[in-house]
């Protein structure tokens, strides 16, 4: 895969791709990536520059401690590794963004700001990201009920147009997700970990090679189960949706009520909770701490109401839009 | 001044290595400084032994020196040579190479990339996409590779004389490369297109270093002896004419143990050296015993080749005809690198344009066989070998090239999970059939080429330097073209009827099989246990050869009966040459319903002749497709089993088992299975040719 200049510094300094985690020089991580930025735009620079330069160069052109350009430095001559771990992933299906891209979500970087995720890896179609439509979260164990409408909200995605967003774990993610992908629609999952794993799943193989689903990651492909992974995922979930579905919560425990309540904080999208008579407990409370009722059998005929139906009710909660610098 | 002072410290490294008195040759500082100093990247063009290791050994010791991470070598070589590593061990530089074979030093190995000790890593280009080596090796040195070597750079370019797939992962990788990596691809044999088309691949700012090709200790000659006893004949007549030892190269494995044993029972110390399946093939050994001179010659196959260096090798000759002038060029360059007087002798045979044809054709893969593996790993998900050929009608090694192909096209991936597993990957694959058209386009051009050279009546090395666009080529005033002397033609006509003679009695071994493929009797061990296993077997003949090969022929397909003259041989092979112990004490045929009488009245007639008795107890319960057309080892066993069935007594002791054509090996692992399933005693196989069907 052939990255612009600028997205192969990026994952260079910043993607533990082909990285130890025994070295002393640490890769780049959100928190000190973006004083560096801000370093690089002072100096009228774009990370694609630094190619090339010595350590002593970068000292003088950034204006940074000779420490940190060493580290620069260092971390830049990875330039052969990164080449052929790309190549490998490429292989399998895998590309990476960097917020340097320009295919990089806008979402992403006009919500998240500074907390937007430095590199991405993701297979399948590249343009899904950021389409309209909903996000569906909830838990991994549920019954007949929800799982029935899980499929029902992932069905009338498809036939309405709308991205199903999820993220890509058992339960209510994967029903939704085969419920769009079964009713000819689109999904996105943004996985937390085993991106490599999971694209050989054989429907979901089909599904990337047909163009109906995009997985993401902010985690290494090969990267196995984390809490962290799992929990750190929610926020990229939700930032890429118009709006957002809770079908199944537990009440203050667990990464949906988590997500959830991160997002109501956030004001991301407007948040929606399925709305029935045996509703779990976390969507109860999320209903009182202001999220919006979806209510389950839905008050729609067909699924061509759905799109109005979510917006007349999403109580024009926007979010703010604002400019940022390609990759600050 | 600087200039002046980083290049005083070049020689400075090149005397510690080669001695006080070294010089650079013209161009290598040229290319030292390109890599280490400009961080460039560089294409070396040099003949074999010029120094092109110097280069990377001195840039190297220079990178290293202002901190750069290790240098990574890509070679299809699975090591450096010994006095390479002697070399770069006097600049203080340490080369470790990881493969396949040498597992049990990984440990070491990786603690000393992880320490900062390895200076030189040397990998083969499939290991470019090794999970152990991306996941567990690279990080090691925190991904800093400080200089990338690429050998046998032409392989980058479809116009190369070789095809080796995976260089197709070296050309993405090298080009999308960032800025900063200092790059150096080396090769002996790269044409103008060839050097053109990297460029074009690599980017502009690849530079070239150009050296000449000519080899100026080679006397070329160019024989036409014609059939191959008369071969057989000039060599045992020749070979101990030439000075020192050397290399007889051969097509075929079988023709290098053909050779091999004839010049033995000449009284000449030659050995055959292959890639094959041979317990007593010790190449390592061989190697060393042709390089202290305790052979007169090594029988090989190409397999004796890349990185073998002999200075002093004596002489180089073909058997047969290689398929490309820059083959042969390479082939016939490793004699006399450091003596005054070598010979490189090319034989050619009748043989030679079919066998070529046959590596042309057998080259890639059809587009079923792609198919088929996608179509399968969409279907069914992850899965290993075997359980993959069992849906796909290709030889296994087609199949893995189709596999390996598919790999590089990034259509397929392999996950290693107590065993390694193949599965489909997300990205859509686009059939390659035009690129596989012209590299077959290229393979009959260099055939033609090659034609073109045997019959050539200028100066034999300008012919082979200008076929490789060598600006310096001209006439060498040595070779027997230029100086119209040379071997003669003429061989002893008693010399080539013994050779016929030895030609004609040189049976082949038939190896029992040890296993039956998957699926066949699914509820069994896929071992076929000691008391159901063939013993050893023998076959007369390579079936389509001259002598019997072609008598099998006729008599299978025009006379529809074996001639007495088989008959004869077929007795005298078992009651002198073999002798199975314990000897048979009756004969049985393998029935066919297409030619019901062929091999049974064969099998009948031959147990006559050994006073045994004959009894028809293997029949066909279905008729089988013919084997030919069945193309791997799983689909071929499916075909026998069921069509083969036991009818009538069995008597409980020894027996000979009867074929007329092995191919596969299958049919008569089954019937010896199914005899010894009733009670026979041990099963002997004996049939009249073996099918050529591999070359190499």
């Amino acid at each position: 895969m052939k990255l612009a200049s600028d997205s192969q510094a990026m994952v260079m300094l910043c993607s533990r791709l082909g990285f130890s985690t025994q070295t002393n020089v640490k890769t780049y991580t959100l928190k000190d990536w973006n004083p560096l930025a801000r370093k690089l735009i002072d100096a009228n620079m774009h990370p694609g520059d630094l190619l090339g330069l010595s350590a002593v160069d970068i000292k003088s052109q950034l204006d940074i401690g000779l420490e940190e350009s060493e580290r620069v430095s260092f971390l830049l001559e990875r330039g052969t590794a990164i080449a052929i771990e790309l190549d490998r992933l490429s292989s399998l299906g895998i590309w990476v963004w960097t917020r340097a891209d320009k295919v990089y979500p806008v979402r992403y970087r006009q919500r998240l700001k500074d907390s937007a995720p430095l590199v991405l890896f993701g297979s399948g179609d590249k343009y899904l990201p950021g389409q309209p439509g909903l996000a569906i979260v909830g838990s991994r164990n549920v019954d007949v009920e929800i799982k029935a409408f899980a499929e029902e909200i992932g069905n009338i995605c498809a036939n309405s147009g709308l991205v199903v967003y999820s993220g890509g774990a058992r339960g209510i993610d994967t029903y939704s997700m085969i419920a769009a992908l079964d009713g000819r629609g689109t999904s996105v999952s943004v996985l937390g970990h085993s991106l490599e794993k999971v694209i050989r799943d054989i429907d979901i193989r089909m599904a990337l090679e047909n163009e109906n689903l995009t997985l993401l990651t902010p985690y290494l492909p090969s990267a196995g189960f984390s809490v962290g992974g799992a929990m750190g995922r929610n926020k990229l979930i939700y930032t890429l949706a118009d709006y957002a579905l809770v079908i199944s919560s537990d009440f203050n425990k667990g990464g949906t009520w988590a997500g959830a309540t991160e997002n109501l904080k956030n004001g991301w999208v407007p948040l929606f909770v399925m709305d029935s008579m045996h509703m779990p407990e976390g969507n109860k409370m999320l209903l009182e701490k202001g999220a919006i009722s979806m209510p389950n059998p839905l008050p729609i005929e067909g699924s061509k109401e759905f799109r109005n139906w979510l917006k007349r009710n999403s109580k024009k909660i926007q979010p703010p839009p604002s400019q940022m610098s390609l990759f600050s | 001044m600087e200039g002046y002072s980083n290049e005083a410290r070049g020689v400075e490294l090149l005397r510690q290595m080669l001695g006080e008195q070294a010089e650079f040759r013209p161009g290598q500082w040229d290319a030292i400084e390109m890599i280490a100093e400009n961080k460039g990247r560089a294409l070396l063009v040099q003949r074999t032994g010029w120094g092109k290791s110097i280069v990377y050994f001195l840039a190297t010791k220079l990178l290293r020196d202002k901190g750069a991470g290790p240098t990574l070598l890509v070679s299809p070589l699975l090591s450096l040579m010994r006095n390479q590593l002697e070399m770069a061990e006097r600049i203080g530089l340490s080369a470790y190479t990881i493969n396949s074979t040498n597992r049990n030093e990984w440990d070491v190995i990786e603690r000393a990339l992880a320490e900062g000790c390895c200076d030189i890593l040397l990998i083969s280009p499939e290991r470019l996409n090794n999970q152990h080596f991306l996941d567990e090796v690279l990080p090691l040195v925190s991904g800093r590779i400080g200089l990338l070597v690429v050998d046998e750079a032409h392989c980058i370019s479809d116009w190369g004389h070789d095809f080796r797939p995976d260089y197709r992962r070296i050309a993405r990788i090298l080009q999308t490369l960032p800025k900063g990596v200092p790059v150096l691809g080396t090769t002996a044999t790269a044409n103008n297109r060839v050097i053109l088309d990297i460029q074009e691949q690599i980017g502009e700012d690849l530079v070239i270093l150009r050296g000449p090709l000519v080899r100026t200790s080679l006397r070329l000659q160019n024989l036409v002896v014609g059939d191959k006893a008369s071969r057989l004949a000039w060599l045992a007549q020749n070979l101990p004419k030439l000075p020192g030892s050397g290399i007889i190269y051969c097509l075929t494995i079988r023709d290098t143990q053909r050779v091999a044993g004839w010049l033995q029972s000449h009284g000449i110390n030659a050995k055959p050296y292959h890639a094959g399946d041979d317990r007593n093939i010790d190449r390592p050994a061989l190697e060393r015993a042709l390089i202290n001179n305790e052979v007169k010659a090594l029988v090989a196959t190409v397999a004796l080749g890349m990185g073998f260096d002999k200075p002093d090798l004596g002489f180089v000759i073909h058997f047969q005809r290689p398929g490309s002038v820059i083959h042969y060029y390479q082939q016939v360059g490793r004699a006399g690198r450091a003596i005054d007087k070598s010979y490189g002798i090319l034989l050619s045979g009748t043989e030679d344009d079919e066998i070529q044809e046959y590596f042309i054709e057998s080259a890639f893969p059809n587009r079923q066989i792609f198919e088929q593996i996608l179509r399968t790993l969409e279907r069914e998900g992850s899965q290993r070998i075997n359980d993959l050929l069992s849906n796909i009608n290709a030889r296994k090694r087609m199949a893995g090239k189709a596999l390996k192909l598919l790999e590089l096209d990034g259509a397929i991936g392999t996950v290693y999970n107590r065993g390694k597993y193949y599965f489909r990957t997300p990205n859509p694959w686009i059939p390659d059939d035009e690129r596989y058209q012209r590299v077959t386009d290229l393979r009959r051009q260099e055939l033609s080429q090659m034609q073109a050279y045997v019959t050539h009546e200028g100066c034999l090395m300008e012919f082979l330097c200008d076929a490789l666009d060598d600006p310096q080529a001209e006439p060498c005033g040595r070779c027997a073209n230029c100086v119209s002397r040379g071997f003669s033609v003429k061989v002893p006509t008693e010399l080539v009827a013994a050779a016929e003679e030895f030609l004609k009695f040189d049976e082949l071994r038939l190896f029992p099989r040890k296993s039956l493929p998957s699926g066949i009797y699914p509820d069994r061990s896929r071992v076929i246990p000691d008391n159901r296993r063939n013993q050893p077997g023998r076959t007369l003949c390579e079936y389509g050869d001259s002598g019997w090969g072609e008598l099998v022929r006729t008599g299978k397909y025009i006379d529809q009966v074996f001639s007495d003259e088989l008959l004869d041989a077929a007795k005298d092979l078992i009651l002198n040459r073999w002798n199975p112990q314990p000897f048979p004490e009756w004969v049985t045929a393998i029935p066919s319903l297409r030619r019901p009488n062929l091999v049974p009245g064969f099998a009948e007639r031959l147990a006559i002749r050994l006073g045994l008795p004959y009894h028809c107890v293997l029949i066909r319960i279905r008729d089988a497709p013919e084997q030919k057309g069945m193309e791997n080892s799983t689909m071929q066993a499916r075909n026998v089993q069921g069509s083969l069935g036991i009818n009538g007594d069995v008597p409980s002791r020894p027996v000979l088992l009867v074929d007329d054509i092995v191919d596969s090996g299958w049919t008569l692992t089954i019937a010896g299975f199914l005899l010894q399933e009733s009670g026979s005693g041990v099963v002997c196989p004996f049939t009249l040719a073996r099918a050529q069907s591999r070359y190499g």
